[in-house]
């Protein structure tokens, strides 16, 4: 349980960093304005990239709520609990490779949909990807640490966790990258 | 290094072609409306070519609708 605080912990530092540089860059903006009762319109990226990120942050978090709850062992050896488990994240790797379809369509036809504002802000998008992981390997370095010095053995099973977090970090973390170039420019 | 910002005059220009609609000069230059509307609020410099584009559609000189000034 240890462990899980600890990555709580991580991530909750990593996103409230991340909120306030947001906050901070939005701050540098001239405000949006607005005819009353109109909103700010979305673009086909913008729409697609708020979905995915929403799709995979449920189906990661349902994914690691089984994995709380039975522990990395049970992970590990039963299958009743592995399968779900790998069948979530798996859902999440199909919602990417639908993203990543439709954006590779989209550039591909050159119709409009995908402006330069927005090839602007694909490109830029990654620049959150690296400091997640590093945020997400760090946690996992600190609470494997501190739960299993005593004896010097982390379970194998460990590793697989470790491996499935980055990617989803890595992959939430383009699609929240996209999601947040939108707020700041 | 003094810093600058650019400033545009696309809404004026928009309300004296017709009162051309966000919607329509996206449509006609190939870019999203939200593109429009952030570039009309100074929240986004346009690449060379929108810029040369959108002064297409209004039949002016990039000049006349893209100024720069200097903040500090």
């Amino acid at each position: 349980m240890q462990l899980i605080l600890w990555s709580i912990l991580a991530l909750g530092v990593a996103f409230g960093a991340l909120y306030l540089g947001v906050r901070r860059a939005q701050r540098r903006l001239p405000p949006i304005a607005l005819p009353p009762g109109e909103k700010l319109p979305t673009t086909a990226l913008q729409r697609l990239a708020q979905w995915s990120l929403l799709a995979g942050v449920l189906l990661t978090l349902a994914a690691a709520a089984i994995v709380a709850y039975f522990g990395a062992a049970a992970w590990w050896d039963r299958d009743a609990v592995r399968l779900p488990v790998t069948g979530l994240l798996l859902a999440v790797l199909a919602v990417f490779t639908f993203y990543l379809t439709r954006v590779r369509l989209w550039t591909a036809r050159d119709d409009g949909t995908l402006d330069e504002r927005d090839l602007a802000i694909l490109a830029c998008a990654p620049a959150g990807q690296a400091p997640a992981m590093i945020v997400t390997l760090a946690a996992w370095m600190i609470g494997l640490v501190e739960t299993y010095q005593a004896t010097h053995a982390v379970p194998s099973a460990f590793l697989y966790l470790i491996f499935w977090s980055c990617l989803m970090v890595s992959i939430l973390g383009l699609l929240g990258g996209v999601v947040i170039g939108y707020r700041r420019s | 290094m003094a810093r600058a910002t650019i400033r545009n005059e696309i809404r004026r220009l928009r309300f004296e072609h017709g009162e051309m609609t966000q919607q329509e000069l996206a449509d006609r230059v190939g870019c999203s409306r939200q593109t429009i509307l952030v570039l009309e609020q100074g929240r986004y410099v346009p690449s060379l070519l929108l810029a040369l584009q959108i002064a297409r559609v209004f039949g002016t000189p990039v000049e006349g609708i893209f100024t720069l000034e200097r903040t500090r």
